[in-house]
């Protein structure tokens, strides 16, 4: 072989050097490229905040930025859930607004002043540039290949499952959440390799950051204990462990207890005792190993035997017994949910009323994560060749992950990781075998000779003990240069594929902030429907500033944080009864509804409805989840069934039931709709029906504004009649109606005892 | 922004020389201006009081009730008209916009002439109901005028009204000797479910209401009888517009002012013989004062709430509070007397309250009197904040008959605890067991280490089984 101009740099310490540069700027140019192709809707939209739960992030990032961070923790909302106020400070994760909180005065402090906004809106692409870096460490934990770090990384970069969360403007908890997982584990897989306490209260810390970033910290409160559990089982007990788990629980615990919302939940919920009982058995282990050294070997076993039963037996029956009084709270609905994906639709609709929290569809897992899925289970079965501790993680991690995102879309989101670890094993793997241009020397034609005449060879001897023909050969491998070149080709063709395919749902699937939608003109330029904020600004604009909305709850924190309005419900849906109450409001006769708004100062009312533009996310496709959760609390007065017709159809048209056409829903959807239309032309472009010509009437509130296309339109509630009359009599004789003259009535009349 | 407005609605009525708490401008619809001359004295009081006295004639095209949207009148006056309409003019749903604009209406009925269907239907709207054919006659065989009206008996000698409860204002009380003629008048039965009503002047037990026109001996069914019969009522509308119906127009005319009446023997067969001067000026000077806002008129002058809790200068009306904070609340009230304000007292066996409420009242408390400046009293509680965080209202809530409605409500926010605001752990005695229990361990820690540090290594033996021991 030839030297090259190249070769010092590639040999010895220059090489490793050289290596190490490159691997480097691989990683760079890794997170830039997964922070640029987060930022499609920056580049079609605006630098604006997408969806629900950013909306209410960004306001609390605004409220700490501008109060500093005690008012923040005291803080408390007097314009949610009005009247009752919500102890914000104390029932929220900071972690999120706080890193954006500590960016923002960082950069203050190097002079360079940047608008929050625009620090919230890039937070998730900056750390899921992070994120691929600690997905790059933790892959070198696990396997020896150098590329397979790089691999994973770069996976973790472009995976859809991940960027679906992590786009420019979704300001949500995931986006630094996922970074603080791939990295807590990575931390913990480290501290079981070395045993070492720093280690382990690296990783408590980073437990600690994520718990005060993400209600999912849970998976790893479960997966951590569960990996030491499954090592115990296999009997890999080990002072290393033990010194790593309970560093890790004894200080994550404290850490984690420290964020209010969490409080005492680590001692005292069913999610958490998993980790409290491992913990325990991880202390009799030890003192086990400790009697063994001790106590000769045949009394031990009967010893152990007992000593085991005794254990089991007090801590169960003390956890049933603490669980039934009530010290430690049972299992919530959201945890059965996670069991039986029909629980939570029966038991509580608020939670089956999530998109989100909707079972997976089998489509979804190669839409989100492409070939990854189809590695996956090679590069678990690849960790089962070198079955060392941090093995076994990935392995008990594949098989939790893979369960639950099953169960819940967004628990998709968990799974990424360890598939992106576990597909590039696989690929490394192929890659290492397959690049490798080389073929073996064959060993001489002696050893050839040799083996042809049967007598015995060294390699022979293995061979027959494998039994296979194949086997047979001196050297086994494929060693041609077309075979290897055909693999490594179709593997990059693959690879390519998967980086289109990324490019290509990321751009088309979530990069859309919905609260601009876009549509195409025929002519094929891009048309922006931007209702919704044309709505919230004429709410912002022309309402008084303490004007209370009432609104289906999905809408509440974007009437929070861009019409600036207290809102009866919001997307923290931790009052159900609340939510209940609008429901009821919403689904009844007006009659009913009017009290209600009264009593909670409700000023306006806002709707939205998508039969003119044909968008199906409006308030009359999520009517029934309405009605079933306000049926959840007053089953006599709401009932389901009485909005479906005989025939058991949900119509909005002439065959709507009664009850359906007298709810303020409707009223309020489909109010002066048909003026639009022509006569008999009257359409639903959501639902596809023809709808009657003459519109609902509406006594207790009065239109005030509706939007371009007619998305949003918002009801002022009307005050209680000056006369003393009631509203319906009131609004019939504002149109004209002459009372009619009360007619006699049979019977004694009524008199006036005053 | 309303202390602004309440400094302007005061300035303005600095000018406009105190004749009503709401202003002076006074629209009296009259058909033939020539009749004014019959009420004369009446509106001649009225001018004496500071009124503004502008005349038309229901069907001329100047009488408009609004001008470029705004309210061109503050009161009006509707003398009975002979026609049976009251033109476009003064539609039922004009009045009606009217009353919501803050305007007063006083409506005089007779029995003389049908009731305009405008009227009728207006009427309706506020659930007062006039007898069927708009036309009826309120008699009564006990109580009537022996002088005007042997014969007929229409002429009703009502004695002055008592208070509508214990509990409520009179203002009609008079002297409570005097009579008020009531001749020729079209009564009114009141609906039960609206509060906004209240009779004024009722009939007395033995009067009742029938058609004159029926030509029948003996009437089958009246109308309404006796007291379920309101010959005066009012209507105070939310606004606290005030509308009145007087049955009888012709007790505003000069004869009946100064008409001398001999009541009829009454049930108990007692007739008297003296002939007496009727009430009927003073009645109507009060039921047009009270109309008009001249009395029973109630401001809410300064509102202030704070903490409670020792502060010696403590902030006024802050915005929020915290849970189980002590605080004060003050409000000051004045009422006004036909030309100046006075100081608000309730009524006998009535009080003010305060509501402390968020959804529903967490505090109903009865406010007591804490000091009185020559226009106002000023009313005051201080309470604990309930255990409970969100949006309360301070809201005073008093809605009395013939009183102004006053509904104040100030809204305040609740908060829970700070971090830094609960008692420190080593206040709690509950907790200085766990407190030792952590001093304990550290101790342990402490000692744990520095035994370790200060003993001696051994080194380690070798035995025959190669084991190592200590």
């Amino acid at each position: 072989m030839a030297e090259t101009v190249a070769d010092p740099f590639f040999k010895g310490n220059t090489g490793r050097n050289t290596r190490g540069i490159l691997r480097l700027s691989i990683l760079v140019l890794i997170a830039a490229a997964a922070i640029a192709s987060r930022l499609f809707s920056v580049i079609r939209f605006e630098s604006i905040i997408h969806e629900f739960d950013p909306w209410f992030n960004f306001r609390a990032t605004k409220y700490l930025v501008s109060n500093g961070f005690y008012d923040f923790w005291d803080w408390f909302d007097d314009r949610t859930w009005h009247p009752l106020g919500r102890v914000t400070g104390g029932t929220l994760y900071p972690g999120l607004m706080v890193t954006s909180g500590a960016i923002y005065h960082a950069l203050r402090a190097l002079t360079i002043p940047v608008d929050i906004r625009n620090i919230c809106v890039l937070l998730a692409p900056g750390f899921s540039g992070l994120t691929a870096f600690a997905t790059y460490l933790f892959t070198n934990e696990m396997s020896t290949s150098p590329s397979a770090g790089l691999l994973a990384a770069a996976f973790m970069g472009i995976a859809p499952g991940y960027i679906s969360r992590s786009v420019a403007g979704s300001y949500d908890n995931e986006a630094i959440a996922i970074f603080l997982l791939v990295f807590t584990f990575y931390l913990w897989i480290k501290a079981v390799k070395l045993g070492s306490a720093m280690w382990g209260a690296l990783c408590a810390l980073f437990y600690g950051y994520m718990v005060s970033a993400w209600g999912g910290y849970v998976f790893i409160t479960n997966l951590i204990p569960l990996h030491v559990f499954v090592l115990v089982c296999m009997g890999r007990f080990s002072p290393r462990l033990y010194v790593s788990y309970c560093t890790w629980y004894a200080l994550g615990t404290l850490a984690s207890m420290q964020i209010p919302f969490v409080g005492f939940l680590p001692i005292r919920s069913s999610e958490h005792m998993s980790a409290l009982g491992v913990f325990g058995l991880l202390q009799l282990v030890g003192f086990v190993e400790f009697v063994r050294s001790g106590v000769p070997s045949k009394q031990f076993g009967t010893l152990l035997r007992g000593f085991v039963l005794l254990v089991f037996g007090i801590s169960f029956g003390g956890l049933v017994l603490l669980t039934v009084s009530g010290v430690i709270a049972p299992w919530t609905g959201r945890f059965y949910s996670l069991w039986d994906t029909g629980y939570a639709k029966i038991h509580i609709p608020i939670i089956a009323s999530v998109s989100e929290h909707q079972p997976t569809a089998w489509p979804a897992y190669f839409f989100d994560l492409n070939l990854l899925i189809w590695l996956f289970p090679a590069g678990v079965y690849l960790c089962f060749q070198k079955l060392a501790d941090e093995q076994v993680f990935v392995v008990v991690y594949s098989i939790l992950a893979s369960y639950f995102s099953g169960v819940m879309v967004r628990l998709m989101l968990t799974l990424t990781p360890i598939v992106c670890v576990a597909a590039a094993l696989a690929v490394s793997s192929l890659l290492d075998t397959y690049l490798l241009l080389k073929s073996p020397e064959y060993p001489g034609d002696s050893a050839t000779e040799a083996g042809s005449n049967g007598t015995p060879a060294p390699s022979k001897k293995a061979a027959k003990q494998d039994g296979l023909r194949s086997m047979r050969q001196p050297l086994v491998g494929i060693y041609t240069t077309f075979s290897k070149m055909s693999v490594v080709s179709a593997l990059t063709s693959y690879l390519l594929i998967f980086v289109l395919h990324c490019t290509w749902v990321t751009s088309n699937a979530y990069s859309s902030p919905s609260v601009v939608l876009a549509s195409r003109m025929p002519d094929g330029s891009q048309h922006i429907i931007d209702d919704y904020r044309e709505a919230y600004q004429w709410l912002r604009q022309n309402t008084a500033e303490d004007a209370k909305i009432m609104s289906w709850w999905d809408y509440g924190y974007q009437i929070g944080g861009m019409a600036d309005r207290p809102t009866l419900v919001d997307n923290n849906t931790w009052n159900n009864t609340h939510i209940a109450t609008v429901g009821k409001a919403m689904s009844s006769r007006e009659e009913v509804s009017y009290p209600i708004m009264r009593q909670h100062e409700v000023d306006y009312v806002l709707v939205v409805f998508g039969g003119l533009l044909g968008y199906s996310g409006d308030d009359i496709n999520k009517f029934l989840w309405m009605v079933r959760i306000a049926e959840g609390i007053w089953p006599d007065e709401v009932k389901e069934r009485d909005f479906f017709t005989d025939r058991g159809e949900y119509r909005v048209d002439e065959g709507a039931t009664e009850t359906m056409k007298n709810s303020l829903m409707y009223k309020m959807s489909y109010y002066n709709y048909c003026t639009l239309f022509p006569p008999g032309q009257c359409q639903d472009r959501v639902r596809g029906v023809k709808l009657p010509d003459v519109g609902p009437t509406l006594n207790t509130v009065e239109e005030a504004f509706t939007s371009e296309n007619w998305i949003i339109r918002i009801f002022k509630v009307k005050d209680l009649d000056n006369a003393g009359r009631d509203l319906a009599s009131a609004a019939s004789f504002e149109r004209g109606n002459k009372k009619k003259k009360t007619i006699k009535k049979r019977g004694p009349k009524v008199l006036r005892v005053e | 922004m309303r202390w602004i407005l309440s400094f302007l609605l005061l300035g303005l009525l600095a000018v406009v020389q105190a004749a009503s708490a709401s202003g002076n401008k006074l629209l009296v619809v009259i058909e033939e201006l020539a009749e004014k001359s019959k009420y004369s004295k009446y509106l001649g009081d009225l001018e004496a009081r500071g009124f503004k006295l502008t005349y038309e004639s229901p069907k001329s095209d100047k009488v408009a009730l609004f001008e470029l949207g705004e309210r061109a009148y503050d009161h009006l006056l509707i003398l009975p008209p002979k026609s049976k309409g009251l033109g476009p003019q003064l539609t039922p749903k004009i009045l009606l916009d009217f009353i919501n604009a803050g305007g007063n209406i006083l409506l005089t009925l007779s029995s003389s002439h049908p009731t305009p269907s405008a009227l009728v239907s207006l009427l309706l709207e506020l659930d007062i109901h006039l007898p069927s054919d708009r036309t009826g006659l309120v008699v009564d065989h006990f109580n009537y005028d022996t002088i005007s009206a042997a014969e007929k008996h229409d002429v009703v000698l009502v004695p002055r009204p008592d208070a509508l409860r214990s509990d409520v204002k009179n203002f009609f009380a008079g002297d409570g000797k005097d009579v008020i003629a009531f001749p020729k008048g079209v009564g009114q039965t009141l609906g039960n479910t609206s509060p906004l009503l209240t009779p004024i002047l009722r009939a007395p037990r033995t009067a009742y209401s029938y058609n004159p026109k029926e030509e029948v001996e003996g009437v089958d069914d009246p109308f309404a009888v006796g007291q379920q019969l309101s010959l005066v009522t009012a209507m105070q509308a939310r606004n606290s517009a005030r509308f009145t119906v007087i049955g009888a127009s012709e007790m505003l005319e000069n004869a009946w002012f100064d008409a001398k009446v001999k009541p009829s023997a009454g049930l108990t067969g007692a007739a008297s013989d003296k002939a007496a001067k009727t009430a009927n000026q003073a009645f109507a000077k009060e039921v047009t004062g009270w109309t008009f806002n001249e009395i029973g008129v109630l401001k809410v002058g300064k509102i202030e709430h704070h903490l409670d809790e020792g502060e010696t200068e403590p902030v006024i009306n802050p915005k929020i509070y915290r849970v189980k904070n002590d605080v004060k609340y003050f409000i000051e009230l004045s009422e006004y007397q036909w030309d100046k304000w006075v100081p608000f007292q309730p009524a006998e066996g009535d009080n003010v309250q305060l509501e402390f409420s968020m959804l529903s009242p967490f505090h109903r408390l009865p406010l007591t009197l804490s000091s009185t400046t020559p226009t106002s009293t000023i009313w005051t509680t201080s309470f604990k904040i309930p255990d409970q965080h969100g949006i309360f209202n301070f809201k005073v809530n008093h809605k009395r008959p013939l009183l102004s409605n006053i509904e104040e409500k100030n809204t305040v926010t609740v908060r829970h605890f700070a971090h830094d605001e609960w008692p420190r752990s080593w206040a709690i005695t509950g907790a200085w067991p766990w407190m030792a229990g952590i001093a304990v361990t550290v101790a342990g820690w402490v000692g744990f280490v520095a035994l370790w540090l200060w003993s001696k290594p051994v080194p380690l033996k070798l035995t025959n089984s190669g084991k190592k021991v200590v």
